[in-house]
């Protein structure tokens, strides 16, 4: 295995990490309509729980933290992905029922940025700044393997859980819980005034989202094998966005797609690049930057995506559907999402 | 009880401090109607550029370098507004693209320090006062100096909004923009000056702060986020005598808290007030209504 492919198979890793991520902001923002600025935070408790619960009792460890259980992989992983929903069932319980989107939004940053501060402070909880290291190599009892086969094998795994967790996304986005989360997207009130219970499918959609985040978060534990909180300042929550954006709000393979041009190909791959002498960290900064900027003109040229969301038809009256020559009509060119963004121009802004 | 009137006298300082900070971010929602992410970015922006001016180019007084760089993040924010906030918000009738557009500028503007200044701790160039004696308090000259900045500036916000033009068109615009501009206020213009004061309030909240603290690095307007979110929702958003007013309670809560609990976690408390806030009066102590 020479370090060529290596390196491909950790960007692998990263893609399918970020796919996984992506899905479950997407479900909470893009299908939604939560704009959770905390979501590395959850990314982060998935990755410390599943950390936790894998390594043995701290005891001798030299590292402090709770749990300690040794608890094999996939279960550690399905552990860290709940301890996210139990902190999204909180923060969902004090803020989605009263606020509107950028109070939310307010609310969730900060959040954010004070459980940074707590895991960095209280060292008894995961280790403090400096971290939890030495986690467990999952697997490790039954496989055996080199460092070197460890990370295509653990990408392949990465993949695999990727792989389910599309398909149960799939399944939701195109059930009736998934036409409702649109429909509160789209309008709330509207949605509202339809009966819907707005709260409960935002929670159900925080709840989801947030098991997908740690989910995500225990794989990069388990991937690097260690975890600190360098891995998760409150802008790394903008990466997961910008992935969304640049690939396609609402739409799954966008989302792929995503992860693959912002995750791998903006911010992994220049980690290659060798460091400018006398400036380090430098490529870092403006390769963040980049980010930035590039999601910046992806919003204002192309705000749909890179694949936008589907048009989802669904079943009509076979006159309306079908011309005189028996052919079925074609749909019109844009989706009504697109449409909605799109028209935005001229519509003049309700006064607020 | 000394320890307790101490950090009492601390509090004053942090919520003076935060009153610059709130005020500048409450004046900008009430006018703009969404919530500037990048606000802590301001402040360190605002921060380092002091720091150029009273260290690196000028060699300058701090207060004079204050002065300039607040200033500068003024006319900083007027271009932000110009060519990057005010086309995505009129662009999209939804707030989120707005919002996202400046929680992007805040990770920009955190890596542009970083890139130019490195994570190196700074510190201004300024003489060491000696802490002196008033009443119970232990406070040093610039921290007294930084406190009457604070209330001079709140004075006059209020004597801005109360009696000049502008102070009215900007009220008239927080309660209603449509209304306000179909009576004849040019509100393009008062935005643009809403976003001066907004930067410059920015800058200088940063320099106080990074005076107060003793170092800046690219990283403090951002961990005061929160804080100054704290002080605005307790206040209830868009209103700027509830941002003054949140400012001097979380300012004192957080300082006062830390004879009680260990220090680390002072800045928390004022999470935990806004949580209470959220969960017994979400709009604030002085609502404004259809704000939330």
């Amino acid at each position: 295995m020479s370090a060529f492919w290596y390196y491909v198979f950790t960007l692998v890793f990263f893609l399918f990490d970020y796919f996984i991520l992506a899905m479950g902001l997407n479900i909470q923002y893009g299908e939604t309509g939560i704009l959770n600025f905390a979501y590395i935070a959850f990314v982060a408790l998935g990755a410390y729980v599943t950390g936790a619960v894998s390594m043995p009792n701290s005891v001798g460890t030299g590292q402090q933290y709770i749990f300690g259980w040794g608890i094999p992989f996939p279960f550690n992983l399905i552990m860290g992905g709940v301890a996210a929903m139990v902190l999204a069932f909180v923060v969902a319980l004090i803020t989605l029922r009263r606020l509107r989107t950028d109070y939310l939004a307010m609310v969730l940053i900060s959040l954010s940025l004070v459980f940074y501060d707590i895991v960095n402070n209280y060292v008894r909880l995961f280790n403090g700044a400096d971290g939890l290291y030495n986690v467990p190599e999952p697997m490790s009892g039954v496989f055996h393997l080199t460092l070197n086969a460890f990370v295509p094998f653990f990408a392949l795994v990465t993949g695999a859980v990727a792989l389910i967790l599309w398909g149960v996304m799939s399944r939701i986005t195109r059930s009736p819980l998934g036409r409702t989360f649109r429909a509160i997207r789209d309008d709330p009130d509207v949605a509202a005034a339809l009966g819907k219970g707005v709260f409960r499918y935002q929670l159900t959609s925080m709840l989801i989202g947030s098991f997908y985040a740690g989910v995500g978060g225990g794989l990069l534990i388990q991937f690097g094998g260690s975890f600190n909180p360098t891995a998760w300042l409150p802008g790394e929550t903008f990466v997961v966005f910008a992935v969304i954006i640049v690939g396609g709000v609402g739409n799954n393979v966008g989302l792929l797609m995503g992860a693959l041009l912002v995750e791998t190909l903006l911010i992994h791959l220049p980690a290659f690049l060798p460091n400018i002498p006398g400036h380090p960290g430098l490529i870092e900064y403006i390769d963040t930057m980049v980010v930035g900027v590039v999601l910046m003109l992806m919003l204002w040229f192309r705000p749909q995506g890179v694949v936008p969301e589907r048009l989802r038809r669904f079943p009509q009256p076979a006159g309306e559907l079908a011309n005189r020559d028996g052919h079925s009509v074609a749909p019109p060119e844009q989706s009504h999402y697109v449409a909605a963004i799109t028209t935005d121009d001229s519509e003049p802004k309700d006064a607020q | 009880m000394s320890q307790f009137w101490l950090s009492f006298g601390f509090g004053l300082v942090t919520a003076s401090v935060l009153a610059i900070a709130a005020v500048g971010l409450s004046l900008q929602f009430g006018i703009t109607n969404y919530i500037n992410f990048a606000y802590g970015d301001f402040m360190a922006l605002g921060a380092y550029l002091t720091y150029y001016v009273n260290a690196e180019i000028f060699h300058i007084d701090i207060w004079v370098s204050m002065v300039i760089g607040s200033l500068l993040m003024g006319v900083f924010a007027v271009g932000v507004n110009h060519f990057l906030l005010s086309p995505f918000a009129r662009r999209f009738t939804k707030s989120f693209y707005v919002l996202i557009v400046t929680f992007g500028l805040s990770l920009i503007m955190l890596n542009l320090l970083y890139a130019i200044w490195g994570s190196n701790v700074r510190s201004y160039n300024m003489r060491i006062e000696q802490v002196l004696h008033i009443g119970p308090f232990l406070l040093t000259k610039n921290q007294l100096i930084v406190m009457a900045i604070s209330i001079i500036l709140m004075l006059l916000v209020h004597v801005m909004l109360k009696t000049t033009r502008l102070g009215k068109s900007m009220r008239a615009m927080s309660d209603n923009t449509t209304l306000a501009m179909t009576t004849g206020i040019d509100t393009r213009r008062v935005t643009t000056v809403t976003w001066f004061l907004s930067g410059t309030m920015a800058g200088l909240a940063g320099t106080v702060l990074g005076i107060t603290e003793g170092n800046i690095t690219p990283g403090s307007g951002e961990l005061f986020l929160f804080v100054i979110f704290a002080a605005v929702i307790l206040g209830g958003v868009g209103s700027i005598y509830g941002a003054m007013a949140g400012a001097v309670l979380i300012g004192l809560a957080t300082e006062v808290s830390a004879v009680f609990i260990n220090p680390a976690y002072k800045l928390d408390v004022a999470f935990v007030i806004l949580v209470l806030t959220l969960l017994f009066r979400p709009n604030g102590l002085f609502a404004q209504p259809g704000k939330a």
